[in-house]
């Protein structure tokens, strides 16, 4: 008996000396997967040094993890007591709109005011911050602070352009008729993926073309069922263009790289993708790439970027708050910009790099006539991998531009049933 | 008697100390996860929260789920692929590297072969199959060498016509070695003038191949097959890096499906649904296969 007290007494002094050893040094905890070489690694990079040299006293536990182990672990993590104090999340209802609506996630309304961050964001850039209680994003209390922008444009190559007499097309027409002088010279004009993301995307800027901001919202927001007419149209353009030559059938064995190769490699003058290829392609050394957002399209696929978002049992949420003020600061925001990023609230003045610079104009061009028109796989978990397969089919001619419409219609009125 | 009831039961009762450390180790790892993923089953659930029972709604869903059906009609495809042509080729590569390569050039180019052969099998499936998309993929070297040849290459992952047995050859590649190391180890053990004696009566390398080779490898053939078509009923890590399970869902296989069920789409309820169904397959073709073998061995 004796024993067994010593050992309880014993136990508690221990517990006793380790909490109190933890309330004098504290510990932040900080998560995200942007690569240490990409423009947000490379900021981010920049605002933990600063926190580091704003808190001496913190130790600062950072982890670099990978998109695939948040999107496809971070419910999991969430849920454990392994969670970190702050961590970049995937945005989008089937992500952090499913975290958020189970309450794993800290309301962070009020620091939104208290920091500042109402200064530099305004209520546009946090759509996809604020989740209700179904976890559809738009509306509800704020979970997320966007960081950076994304948008998906056409990136050329304005030495091939300017050898063969072309100018930038500003209309769907134009760019049609220069896609057309390149066939005549036997190029194909469009590096394509379809064996991977990319294809979805050009499909989406077609679809976008016939689509009114109130279809995206629909669309977006899981509010009614899906109206298929614009895909449509997208499936009948997708092989209408392959059918002219604009891009190849063997888009459909290609990965993402084997497309950026293609372009890099001066085989094709156009490549319609996102801004996450911008600092690469800036780099490209046999010739001089620029881009044009698509011709013709008032809305493009694009959005504010991932969030950052605090979990619930988060022991350190001011240090957490602080931190996220820091990456929103000019200087971190410059610094982004300047990488060949998409900062959401540089100074534009302050960019001087080119590809950064051009970026950064055209997203606030489209934050400005509100064309940010999200990417088409988010409405419903698990609908990428249908938009992808079914885009597949529709370049590979596998699927008539109507079973192509039909199959994202069923997909999507199943995955919202549910 | 009393004594010896007493000594058999002491008996059983060593017996189960001796089999408490595997028990538990199955009980945990497999028995539990699997009798959760048979609850879970019976549930609508999406990773996290409170699952609501919904009965038998799940495996209503799967048997009206064209890809599902289409996910175990190819898996007859990796059965041919990882099981029936790796062991025919393998059994045929052994026989002659045993009997001919060994015999002719010396043990050490056997020895190299086999080494080659089995090179796919120590190499991670991920880097693996990275590189077998740049050579599968239009511009890759694959089509590069049939236009040299003066032949149409193919998008061989993306054509739906074609990508399943552009998977199909890869399983063959990465497969030939597991099959061919087991059969020349059993080739080993044959006594080789029993090869010699054969000769001598005017047996012809056929003959030998027919008559010695494939008795005497008999139960390396029915281990292989049975381990080569649990390994095809459960096929993921190629199907996920080579195509995901495209074009058109024509490489789709049942641990793919479900995968995607518990990852992308969150309906954790009916990937477990998916899955179980699976394991019953694979459960219920195993002991079809062992029934067989064994009546095999009885009859011999």
């Amino acid at each position: 008996m004796k024993t067994f007290t010593r050992l309880a007494l014993m136990l508690a002094a221990t517990t006793a000396l380790t909490t109190g050893a933890m309330a004098e040094g504290r510990t932040f905890k900080v998560w995200w997967y942007e690569p240490a070489d990409s423009a947000l690694g490379i900021a981010w990079d920049a605002a933990l040094a600063k926190f580091k040299e704003a808190h001496p006293d913190v130790e600062v536990q950072f982890e670099l993890k990978t998109f695939d182990q948040i999107n496809q672990a971070g419910s999991l993590i969430l849920n454990s007591s392994d969670a970190p104090d702050l961590m970049e999340y995937n945005k989008g209802n089937g992500t952090a709109g499913l975290v958020a609506s189970q309450g794993l996630l800290a309301p962070l309304d009020e620091a939104y005011a208290q920091y500042g961050w109402d200064a530099t964001l305004n209520e546009a850039a946090l759509q996809l911050g604020r989740y209700d209680e179904n976890g559809v994003f738009g509306s509800g209390p704020l979970y997320g602070i966007p960081n950076y922008g994304e948008f998906v444009s056409v990136f050329y190559n304005t030495d091939m352009l300017a050898a063969a007499g072309l100018s930038v097309p500003t209309t769907l027409a134009e760019f049609e008729a220069v896609m057309d002088a390149f066939v005549a010279q036997g190029v194909v004009p469009i590096a394509e993926a379809a064996n991977d993301y990319p294809a979805q995307h050009l499909m989406y800027l077609l679809a976008l073309s016939q689509a009114t901001p109130e279809w995206v919202a629909d669309f977006q927001g899981l509010k009614a069922e899906l109206d298929p007419a614009p895909f449509l149209y997208a499936g009948q353009k997708l092989q209408e263009w392959v059918e002219k030559g604009y891009l190849s059938k063997d888009a459909t064995g290609m990965k993402a790289d084997d497309m950026a190769a293609q372009f890099t490699s001066g085989a094709s003058p156009f490549v319609v993708t996102g801004t996450w290829y911008g600092a690469n392609f800036g780099g490209i050394e046999g010739f001089t790439a620029s881009q044009f957002l698509f011709p013709g399209n008032h809305l493009s696929a694009g959005s504010t970027g991932n969030i950052w978002v605090v979990p619930n049992g988060a022991d350190n949420k001011d240090l957490a708050y602080e931190f996220i003020s820091l990456t929103l600061s000019q200087d971190v925001q410059n610094l982004m910009g300047n990488s060949g990023g998409v900062p959401i609230a540089a100074d534009p003045a302050q960019i001087t790099d080119r590809i950064g610079s051009l970026e950064t104009e055209l997203f606030n061009q489209l934050v400005a006539q509100g064309g940010l028109g999200f990417y088409p796989d988010w409405p419903v978990p698990g609908f990428y991998n249908e938009v992808l397969q079914a885009t597949q089919a529709v370049i590979g001619g596998t699927a008539t531009p109507e079973e192509f419409a039909q199959r994202l219609k069923d997909a999507y009125d199943d995955g919202m049933s549910m | 008697m009393a004594a010896i009831s007493q000594s058999r039961r002491t008996g059983s009762a060593v017996y189960w100390l001796y089999l408490m450390p595997g028990l538990i180790g199955f009980v945990l790892v497999v028995g539990l996860p699997f009798a959760m993923n048979v609850a879970i089953s019976f549930t609508k659930w999406r990773g996290i929260g409170m699952p609501s029972f919904v009965g038998l709604a799940n495996y209503d869903r799967l048997l009206g789920d064209a890809a599902f059906w289409s996910s175990m009609q190819h898996t007859l495809f990796f059965v041919v692929a990882m099981a029936v042509i790796p062991t025919i080729l393998s059994l045929i590569l052994a026989a002659t590297l045993f009997d001919y390569v060994a015999t002719q050039f010396g043990q050490g180019w056997s020895s190299f072969f086999r080494a080659g052969y089995y090179l796919p099998q120590i190499l991670p499936v991920s880097a693996a199959g990275v590189l077998w998309s740049w050579i599968l993929n239009p511009h890759g070297v694959l089509n590069l060498v049939l236009r040299g040849l003066g032949l149409e290459g193919s998008n061989w992952l993306g054509d739906p016509s074609y990508a399943i047995y552009a998977v199909m050859g890869v399983m063959v590649w990465i497969q030939i070695g597991y099959s061919l190391v087991v059969f020349m180890s059993g080739l080993g053990r044959v006594d080789p003038s029993l090869y010699e004696a054969a000769r001598l009566d005017g047996a012809g390398a056929p003959q030998r191949f027919w008559y010695i080779t494939i008795p005497m490898l008999r139960p390396e053939i029915a281990v292989i097959a049975l381990t080569t078509t649990i390994a095809a009923l459960k096929v993921f890590a190629p199907v996920f890096v080579l195509t995901n399970g495209g074009p058109d869902n024509s490489t789709i296989v049942p641990s793919y499906f479900s995968y995607t069920h518990f990852f992308a789409t969150v309906r954790v309820g009916y990937g477990a649904a998916i899955s179980t169904a699976q394991t019953a397959i694979t459960i219920l073709l195993g002991l079809m296969f062992l029934r067989l073998q064994t009546r095999k061995g009885d009859a011999r």
